[in-house]
């Protein structure tokens, strides 16, 4: 199946099997492997994209369902080797530990941050509820996400 | 690569997917925003030889208010109902918790009604709200009530060369509750429940994730023609009414205890 999409400002067109997810296909073709594997069914968050600015797991689509939109990822947050505000937050709060789930969280906040509306700590929490994190107890990451808040 | 593999069909038109469909019929399976299919095809428990992704299908999207009424294409997201100030009640109340908003962002109405989850909350906010259904094929087009249309766990009336093409709820309730316990915000709902007061002023009440299919608690229904009971009544006739079952996540005892406090909050807050 032809797949055309532009991934972290990038043009990309190729064949690509249909049943390839957008995981495999950021991973395993583009080489982008910032983008983790966890539970593969949509649970655990880690794969988390942004796609035409909205967060979404990489796992529950497929490359094919991503044709003719805006793909960004861990690798595309950063500016001329600069972090963006967001990651350096997040080593400035220390919100990983093994950074596994890092890049699902990184995506998923950077869409409430682009919301422009303000949130409260318990609000971020319940929002970010839909990445696992299993070193940092969470305080951390919802700390460098507030810290983001303008 | 973990699904089997299939022939991936795109349709652009209503016309051309309908004709999918008809060739295709129990060989193939819709896909929308893929947010339960995928995951069933990850595994493998379906493992159909084609794909009809519906997402170019201009005829499933868009809302519009009519009067009374409020029609969904079956392909708008939760994440874009979340967003409209004008989803009726206890719909909006609910989209918050229809999955984490990753989840939202791609998991659509239809999609969620053709696949009838127990634990979902679009099933039993239909059936609360008596809504109705709209199905096409190249046969001819029906619209089907929510109690019509809901047939048990993970099955509906679509027929295999069926589409789910819109969703049409009442916007003239005079109130709603919605109530649900799910581990994390955004998980599947351990118990939950649903209650929409229609204009006529009958009430429709459903409990969800209790059992295997969402239900609506008649006899409760009818002694709300009479008023709200007090709260101790109020869980009794719930609890009395509760079809329950016991997973690795919940017990039977649990789900009837809870979900009867759950089915009297949602209630409650309809009268408020």
């Amino acid at each position: 199946m032809e797949l055309t999409l532009v991934v972290n400002g990038k043009p990309w067109s190729g064949e690509v099997p249909p049943r390839l997810t957008l995981a495999d296909f950021l991973r395993d073709r583009l080489k982008l492997r910032g983008t983790h594997l966890g539970c593969e069914h949509g649970v655990c968050g880690a794969c988390t994209v942004l796609v035409d600015e909205r967060a979404m797991r990489s796992c529950l689509m497929f490359a094919v369902q991503a044709d003719g939109q805006q793909v960004l990822t861990v690798e595309g947050m950063s500016r001329d080797g600069a972090h963006s505000p967001l990651q350096q937050a997040f080593l400035d709060h220390g919100a990983f530990q093994c950074g596994f789930c890092t890049p699902g969280f990184l995506a998923s906040a950077e869409e409430l941050l682009r919301s422009g509306r303000r949130y409260s700590r318990s609000e971020l929490r319940e929002r970010l509820a839909g990445n696992i994190c299993r070193c940092t107890g969470y305080d951390p990451i919802v700390e460098a996400v507030f810290s983001c808040q303008s | 690569m973990k699904p089997s593999p299939f022939e991936y069909e795109r349709p652009e038109s209503l016309a051309d997917a309908l004709q999918v469909l008809a060739t295709y019929g129990d060989r193939c399976k819709v896909l929308a925003g893929g947010q339960s299919l995928i995951p069933l095809l990850a595994m493998r428990l379906a493992q159909p030889e084609v794909i009809v992704d519906v997402a170019r299908v201009r005829e499933l999207s868009g809302v519009d208010r009519n009067g009374s009424r409020i029609r969904i294409g079956a392909m708008t997201t939760n994440a874009e109902m979340e967003r409209r100030q004008d989803m009726p009640s206890p719909a909006s109340q609910a989209l918050p918790h229809v999955g984490h908003f990753q989840i939202r962002n791609r998991g659509t109405i239809g999609g969620s009604l053709a696949h009838m989850d127990p634990a979902a909350e679009w099933p039993a906010l239909l059936l609360a709200m008596e809504g109705e259904v709209t199905l096409q094929s190249v046969r001819g087009r029906r619209a089907l009530a929510a109690a019509d249309f809901v047939q048990g766990p993970l099955m509906t009336a679509l027929a295999d060369d069926e589409l789910l093409v819109e969703v049409t709820l009442p916007t003239d309730g005079r109130g709603a509750g919605f109530a649900e316990v799910a581990r994390r915000p955004g998980d599947f709902a351990l118990v939950g429940a649903a209650c929409h007061r229609a204009r006529s002023g009958r009430a429709g009440v459903v409990a969800f994730a209790t059992g295997t299919q969402p239900h609506r608690l008649p006899r409760l229904e009818a002694a709300l023609e009479d008023g709200v009971p007090d709260e101790a009544e109020l869980v009794r006739l719930a609890a009395a009414e509760l079809t329950v079952g016991g997973d690795i996540h919940a017990t039977a005892e649990y789900r009837r205890q809870v979900g009867a406090r759950m089915v009297a909050r949602a209630v409650r807050q309809a009268w408020n």
